[in-house]
């Protein structure tokens, strides 16, 4: 049988998941000691471990050349296509929050507002919902940048603690665009064609986040 | 300006050879599959009116489907599926016709897909439509169809039940409002059971939002249905859960044992689908290669209402896993080149013929010297080279083997 293939988003999501899948009784030493290495095996064998972009992950879902990924809810927002949202894992928790320059009242007046960010589509769903018709422009970088150097009103950007817009001089004017955090997704396909692999890995999962809440 | 006479459009292809081949003999083997259950084959136009494949009707996004304009300057898209184009010619052509109607087709459909995902936006579709026959035999007829279809391809496919009256009895009973519907079903549909909880979390709590929430989760064997019968009390819902029993009983005589799973979590194009619905999958594709379903109200759309089931199947997709696992037939190589002296051409192609006709693969050269013959011949792996003049030999061209 074909190990499960599952894509991890580098970094942080990365290293929460490998915790939970040790946690569950996995052997992850491959990924803990990886080297440049981007396909790992962990447990006997049974699953592989893929390392991507969080965007890519979502791609490799998609297309059917992983079973299963971990990305966030971020990405999953502004990427979103088909696939299946099987599990909220509970990690990598932060929001997608609305900020301006302080002393600025962003709803006043009927200017066309610019809002920069690196969530497009998230921002025009947003504004959308409440009716309004903005200018996007695209930031790769530091969004913060942007207001201050005068390019846009406002940022949509995701916020954990907060401390980077208040460095800043900026303040966050909603925080409630929406809550993210880290989802266990799966081919359409593939959670048809090996639902008890999928089902019994999801419910390990599910039972350990539970555990260390 | 950037000319773009070298490159193909975004998610479209040439197919060469062997991936050509491949297509095609996925198509025919489909075909004669549906001709064999006494289906007959149309053809629509590539183009048609917007109007025939406005959203509310097809569930197809606007925004995927090309778009342009006739020289009246009327809005015209190019085919996005098979089903609407076929109710048109049903509904106008046919309406006399004795029904009921069965159809096949395999044609192209184009879906302008987000770019740079490497989805494909033309897609060969084969499928079958039976127009005018409601109730169980008419539903075994095609699904047993659809899984003869997918036997003759690939032997490891899995067919996968659902039923559109299910999700829509019980969300009937949830105080929401329509729009709320289309995001649980949307949120069940994709599986989102976290979205789905915290949606349903807000409303009050039932019998209906309970199994509503246990929806994504109910596909497997056939015990999904004693589970689902056990969590509700609604007699329509309950109705469609023995309906799908009887048609999963009944195909289970074709001994897919556990190839025939039940998705009550199945709820694509809710509002299109009116009763059962199916998919089919392959490993190897990370889509569905098959889906279908009945879809009662569809003709009343063009004033000529008449009960209807029908699947497509994607060629492509098939064609692709086929390819991957050596199950297309290479394409043969040729065994002799014919080459003829000067005055002989004719004799030549004659020749070639005969011998095409015995079964034996050759080919005519087109070369003006017998040594650019040979040199061709060599380079290409022929082994035989046949010289047509005042007597016909045969020599070999040392290829290796």
């Amino acid at each position: 049988m074909k190990p499960l293939r599952i894509a991890l988003t580098k970094g942080r999501l990365e290293k929460d998941t490998v915790g939970l899948l040790k946690q569950a009784g996995y052997d992850c030493s491959a990924v803990e000691d990886k080297g440049r290495k981007l396909i790992l095996p962990i447990g006997s064998g049974e699953i592989e471990v893929v390392l991507a972009k969080a965007a890519d992950v979502i791609t490799y879902v998609e297309n059917g050349v992983c079973d299963l990924g971990v990305v966030g809810k971020d990405t999953i927002m502004e990427n979103g296509r088909s696939f299946y949202e099987i599990l909220d894992l509970g990690f990598g928790k932060c929001r997608f929050a609305l900020a301006g320059k302080k002393d600025c009242d962003f709803y006043a007046g009927y200017n066309e507002k610019t809002i920069a960010t690196k969530y497009p589509n998230v921002t025009r769903g947003f504004f959308e919902g409440k009716g309004m018709d903005i200018r996007i422009i695209k930031i790769e970088g530091s969004v913060e940048l942007a207001p201050l150097l005068g390019l846009a009103d406002a940022i949509v950007d995701i916020v954990e603690t907060g401390s980077t817009l208040k460095e800043n001089g900026l303040v966050i004017i909603e925080d409630n665009v929406a809550p993210i955090s880290a989802r266990l997704i799966a081919n359409t396909a593939s959670l048809k064609l090996r639902k008890s692999e999928i089902e019994a890995l999801a419910d390990k999962m599910e039972k350990e986040r539970a555990k260390s809440k | 300006m950037k000319n773009y006479a070298k490159i193909t459009p975004e998610g479209t292809k040439d197919l060469l050879f062997e991936d050509c081949l491949a297509n095609r003999t996925v198509s025919d083997m489909l075909g004669n599959v549906f001709s064999g259950r006494g289906f007959h084959e149309v053809l629509t136009p590539a183009l048609e009116f917007y109007d025939l494949f406005e959203e509310d009707v097809s569930g197809i996004p606007m925004e995927s489907m090309y778009k342009m304009s006739d020289e009246k300057g009327r809005l015209m898209v190019m085919r996005a599926d098979s089903t609407l184009p076929i109710a048109r010619m049903v509904s106008t052509r046919l309406q006399n016709a004795d029904k009921p109607l069965r159809l096949y087709y395999n044609q192209r459909v184009y879906r302008n897909h987000l770019g740079l995902t490497g989805r494909s936006n033309e897609v060969m579709e084969a499928g079958v439509e039976l127009i005018g026959a409601k109730g169980k035999r008419a539903d075994l007829e095609v699904m047993s169809t659809a899984i003869e279809a997918l036997s003759a391809c690939v032997p490891d496919f899995r067919i996968e039940l659902g039923h559109a009256g299910f999700f829509r009895a019980l969300a009937g009973k949830l105080p929401v409002s329509p729009r709320k519907r289309e995001k649980i079903r949307f949120y069940i549909e994709s599986k989102n059971y976290s979205a789905l909880n915290s949606t349903l979390d807000k409303l009050p709590q039932s019998p209906y939002v309970d199994i509503i929430r246990r929806l994504p989760r109910l596909f497997g064997g056939i015990e999904v249905l004693d589970e689902a019968c056990r969590l509700c009390d609604d007699e329509q819902a309950l109705s469609t859960l023995d309906y799908v029993r009887d048609i999963y009983n009944s195909l289970s005589k074709f001994g897919l044992g556990s190839r025939l799973i039940i998705d009550l979590g199945l709820v694509q194009r809710n509002d299109y689908y009116s009763s059962i619905v199916f998919s089919g999958y392959v490993i190897g594709s990370g889509e569905p290669v098959l889906i279908g379903g009945r879809y009662d109200n569809l003709l009343d759309k063009f004033d000529a209402p008449a009960p209807a089931i029908g699947f497509g199947i994607n060629v492509d997709a098939l064609s692709k896993v086929m390819l991957s696992r050596s199950s297309i037939p290479p394409i043969p190589k040729t065994e002799v080149l014919v080459h003829s002296e000067e005055g002989w051409e004719m004799t030549a192609i004659q020749y070639t013929k005969t011998l095409l006709q015995a079964h034996i693969n050759a080919e005519n050269s087109v070369f003006e010297t017998l040594d650019e013959a040979l040199a061709y011949a060599r380079k290409k792996g022929i082994r035989k080279l046949t010289v047509v003049g005042e007597e016909i030999r045969t020599m070999n061209t040392e290829v290796q083997s």
